[in-house]
């Protein structure tokens, strides 16, 4: 070989290792579905996004496709007459909708592979309330039916107006929130499209993708334009804009959000076993001090939840903070991208940003890679992930500290404030009301949502994990992770996942915890001790009966002690009984719980000091623990003193309302 | 022209208090109304608590601590032992505040405290006059403070309505209301530090507001004691003036005692004897250093009152700067006087 061609094919060569430099995309964690292609542009004045999409679709059910649908979720913000409007009765989130939050998004041209004009076929369906006024959903019906295993492209053009934002997307000033913008397709299953309204109360469901996004922005907003997945590109625009590219593979949804005050802060996650994942954080100039705690919040995270359910696959994670006005985009999630929540003031014994962060966070596996139906199963993303935010919590932080909002400013109380019990006290409030495991626009309001889908869940898991082992509890959430993750599943995956690994069948448990509107409270009833006497009567000696105990019978000892123990609650659950008697002795019993009440009787034993139902607090759930135990001997003291500080706080209080007059 | 030394408000404060602690008793009959009214309570509370704690084994953690869930779940399950009290308590102090439609849902105890609240304000008018007549007094006694206080009743309690309504006016239209019409351009703001500017303005518009009216309620009382001479109109409105012609030396004897209760409360959070449970401080001990605490705080009220007294009646004023005119000189020694009888005192007068 000569030199001259040696040189050249060292130059090709160097060449070629030059262009490996540029990373290539990884392998796909998951066979997509459905892939989208946007080039989008938007219009900082007037609070408009308008785009072109290409949609690579295929169809993986049994049966051909005649048409598609489509989640047109900005439509949600139309008018007062969406569905969404109509159930929220004004109010987002318990936050009261603004005016000018009118939001929409228009299909612009929509064109079939071979060219077929769609647009004219697009109709607008109302599958769960057949509200015609609705425009959550369009479909259009195919020149041809795609066939099963078959990929269809679609192309269409789109333009995204912007509400003031609230329900998590929108604009406020010069910060923009870009969420469920753009036409998306619904998931086709065997029994047809799954495609739901938005709701006042609901989220999201979407199959797997490539995500490839261009956004054209002003240059205003060089640098501080954040995004799902890694940033390919950065170039100035024609005029004053500048452009850049996203892509990421294995996800299903995009949000992006750009914002000229961003302080951009990098971190990276590094630790054996897991995956390496650089952090970027989109933090507002007032909040930049905070920056640390939502690094070590979100570390502690993907440390914690990666070793339970699996490492966190993405090489990116990008933290969004909204700025003040603009709450509403915060605490939420999207793949790869998740938007904090904080306050100016946010005191360290208060973990509230952390907890928002955590939370968050929890969503790329419940709802990102495990990604139920959040329509149908709302449990199985916000209350798996409360559960889990809960033990990373509990873990890194330990008892968070209530906070008494004083005009304005929030001041930590001295009160522990335990996870997830303390913290998930919600629930108690509504635990009858609504069954516990349903679809999320099918609760009565807003409240029994929450409390049902993040408290309730999480209190229910917590209960499983105590009767379970947290052993058990950690393999079978890791085996769901395993088998589910970039797939759909739904509960009954989950419960599968739980008989396998523990070996027994738990239906039962979720039959009573999830699928029903029963609440949980064992109490006791009575406990006392009495000196054991001799029995009386007629007794047989010698052949002959005669009064009096024969001598044998007639030396008593020690005490008679019961313990009444009694279900309050609907749901019966088993629990343990504790017994303790003076000298330190203990007896233990367990219960199935199933009946309405259950005696305990200690006979010429020791002096029972305490009867106890469910002593270790296995049972989350319990409504009220305050009847959990009864004292055979009355203790005062915390009455007296709770008393003293009582008329000490009335002194005080009546004195203050003599102060201004 | 005179040259009276006029006393500053930290020098009427100091008076303020020795006038106080030279008078123990007001303090005394202070904290003998507050005690009484909140004793009301002591009964209801003292047997509820008893009932839910006693049997509990929680009770024994309950002794130092305060437990999140059991009063979570007191809330939730006794409804009708408080009703809102708590949200109203909390709501005072929130940027929304507290309106009057939200009154109904205070329930059991916690409606209860409320009306003693009310009561509290009554007797404090009775008090005050109370406090403001013995204080004038070289020589007073309970008896006295009785006399006095029944004495202004009246007048004292209307000037504390007018003072009250002035003051609920005040945190409507200063605090609720501004708060109400700001809410929307607030959102706009750019960042949260002004907003919490804004909140922290409010907040000192809403306190200067109560002061002042606090500070003309009080000039009035101290005035309508101090001159029984003028008519009642007269006596109102130069305390109306007197609060306005020493406007920084009320305000400052005002901060003054401000200051003085705000240390007293912070030596009691550092102290905190209600905490550390009963190893720290027994029953007994912790009823009396809380009495202790809520005598010293009185002390300091009285201190207060003395000194906005001390402010309006040692410092001349043109409002209350008449004099009345020297008695005329006693007619000078005449020869032919030495032969006549005194006019007051004729010889053999009886």
């Amino acid at each position: 070989m000569g030199s001259a061609k040696a040189r050249i094919l060292l130059l090709a060569l160097a060449g070629a290792l030059a262009a490996s430099a540029v990373p290539l995309p990884a392998a796909p964690l998951a066979t997509p579905v459905a892939s989208y292609e946007i080039s989008c542009r938007l219009d900082a004045e007037k609070k408009v996004v308008e785009g072109t999409e290409l949609l690579t679709w295929t169809n993986t059910t049994t049966h051909p496709a005649a048409t598609l649908q489509f989640h047109l979720y900005l439509n949600a913000f139309l008018n007062t007459r969406s569905t969404f409007r109509r159930e929220s009765g004004g109010m987002a989130r318990g936050v009261s909708i603004p005016d000018a939050s009118w939001g929409s998004v228009e299909i612009l041209r929509m064109t079939f592979a071979d060219g077929t004009d769609l647009l004219p076929a697009l109709l607008y369906l109302s599958p769960d309330d057949h509200n015609p006024d609705d425009r959550t959903v369009a479909e259009v019906t195919l020149p041809r039916p795609v066939a099963p295993g078959e990929t269809a492209r679609v192309s269409l053009d789109f333009r995204s107006r912007l509400p003031r934002v609230y329900r998590r997307t929108g604009w406020k000033g010069d910060f923009f929130m870009v969420a469920q913008w753009f036409p998306k397709i619904g998931v086709l299953q065997e029994g047809g499209w799954n495609c739901h309204q938005f709701h006042a109360n609901s989220e999201f469901f979407s199959d797997f993708g490539n995500y490839d996004v261009s956004i054209d922005v002003p240059s205003r907003y060089r640098g501080k334009v954040g995004a799902t997945g890694k940033r390919v590109e950065e170039r100035t625009g024609t005029g004053d804009r500048v452009l850049y590219r996203f892509r990421q593979e294995s996800v299903h949804d995009f949000a992006w959000t750009a914002d000229p005050d961003y302080v951009v802060v990098k971190d990276f996650f590094r630790e054996a076993g897991l995956a390496d994942v650089e952090i970027l954080l989109y933090v507002q100039p007032e909040h930049a001090s905070q920056a640390s705690r939502h690094f070590r919040a979100v570390k502690a995270a993907l440390s914690q939840m990666g070793r339970v359910l699996g490492p966190y696959p993405y090489p990116t994670l990008t933290l969004v903070d909204p700025p003040w006005g603009a709450s509403a985009a915060g605490g939420m999630e999207y793949p790869t991208l998740i938007t904090c929540g904080t306050q100016l003031i946010a005191p360290a014994s208060v973990h509230r940003p952390e907890e928002v962060t955590i939370h968050e966070f929890g969503h790329q596996f419940f709802y990102g890679m495990l990604a139920s139906n959040e329509f149908e199963e709302p449990y199985l993303d916000e209350g798996f992930n409360q559960y889990m935010t809960a033990r990373v919590l509990r873990a890194t932080y330990g008892p968070n500290h209530p906070v008494v909002n004083v005009f304005g400013y929030r001041f930590a109380l001295g009160i522990d404030e335990n996870y997830p019990v303390d913290t998930n006290r919600r629930y108690f409030e509504v635990a009858t009301q609504d069954v516990h495991a349903q679809p999320s626009w099918k609760f009565r309001d807003f409240k029994n949502y929450g409390s049902d889908t993040y408290s309730h869940t999480a209190l229910a898991l917590s209960t499983l994990e105590n009767l379970l082992s947290v052993n058990i509890m950690d393999r079978a959430l890791r085996l769901y992770a395993d088998r589910w993750r970039f797939r759909h599943p739904t509960l009954t995956d989950f419960i599968a996942c739980v008989n396998e690994v523990s070996g027994k069948d738990w239906t039962w448990f979720f039959d009573r915890t999830f699928y029903s509107s029963g609440d949980v409270d064992y109490a006791v009833e009575k406990a006392s001790s009495t000196p054991a006497k001799p029995p009386k009567g007629l007794f047989e000696r010698d052949g002959k009966l005669s009064e009096g105990p024969p001598p044998a019978l007639a030396r008593v000892r020690g005490y008679d002690s019961v313990a009444l123990v009694t279900r309050r609650g609907e749901t019966a659950l088993p629990v343990e009984v504790l017994l303790r008697f003076e000298g330190g002795k203990t007896f233990r019993s367990f219960w199935d719980g199933e009946a309405r009440w259950k005696r305990f009787r200690v006979a010429g034993g020791p002096r029972l000091l305490e009867a106890i139902v469910d002593p270790d607090e296995k049972l989350a759930l319990d409504a009220d623990r305050t009847n959990n135990g009864k004292r055979v001997v009355p203790d005062p003291r915390a009455a007296a003193r709770w008393t003293a500080r009582s008329v000490f706080w009335m002194q005080n209080f009546l004195d203050s309302l003599t102060v201004a007059w | 022209m005179s040259s009276a030394r006029r006393p500053g408000a930290l020098a009427c404060f100091g008076r303020g208090l020795r006038l106080s602690l030279s008078k123990p008793y007001l303090a005394v009959s202070l904290w003998l109304i507050q005690l009484l009214l909140a004793s009301v309570l002591i009964l209801p509370v003292s047997n509820t608590l008893h009932d839910l704690l006693d049997d509990s084994p929680a009770a024994s953690r309950m002794v130092a601590n305060p437990d999140l869930g059991w009063w979570e779940t007191l809330l939730r399950t006794h409804p009708d032992l408080l009703g809102n009290f708590p949200d109203l308590l909390t709501g005072l102090l929130t940027p929304e505040g507290v309106t009057a439609s939200k009154l109904g849902g205070l329930r059991g105890m916690g409606a209860a405290a409320v009306s003693l609240g009310l009561l509290a304000i009554v007797l404090h008018a009775f008090a005050l006059g109370g406090i403001f007549g013995t204080l004038r007094e070289p020589h007073g006694s309970l008896v006295t403070f009785g006399r006095e206080g029944m004495r202004r009743f009246p007048a004292f309690l209307a000037f504390t309505l007018a003072a009250l309504a002035a003051a609920l006016s005040a945190y409507r239209w200063v605090w609720i209301e501004s708060g109400v019409a700001l809410h929307d351009r607030t959102l706009e703001l750019q960042s949260e530090r002004q907003v919490l500017a804004i909140t922290l303005a409010r907040l000192l518009l809403l306190a200067l507001v109560l002061s002042t009216i606090k500070l003309v309620a009080d000039s009035v009382r101290a005035i309508w004691v101090a001159r029984p001479d003028l008519p009642p109109v007269s006596r109102f409105f130069a305390g109306i003036a007197g609060a306005l012609s020493r406007p920084l030396r009320l305000f400052g004897v005002l901060l003054s005692s401000i200051l003085t209760v705000l240390a007293l409360y912070a030596v009691w959070i550092v102290a905190d004897p209600s905490a550390g449970g009963e190893a720290r401080f027994a029953l007994v001990p912790l009823i009396l250093t809380q009495q202790v605490f809520v005598f010293l705080r009185l002390l300091v009220k009285v201190g207060y009152y003395a000194g906005i007294s001390e402010a309006l009646t040692r410092t001349p004023s043109p409002e209350y700067s008449y004099v009345a005119a020297p008695p005329p000189p006693p007619p000078s020694p005449s020869p032919a006087g030495d032969h006549e009888p005194a006019l007051e005192n004729p010889a053999g007068a009886v």
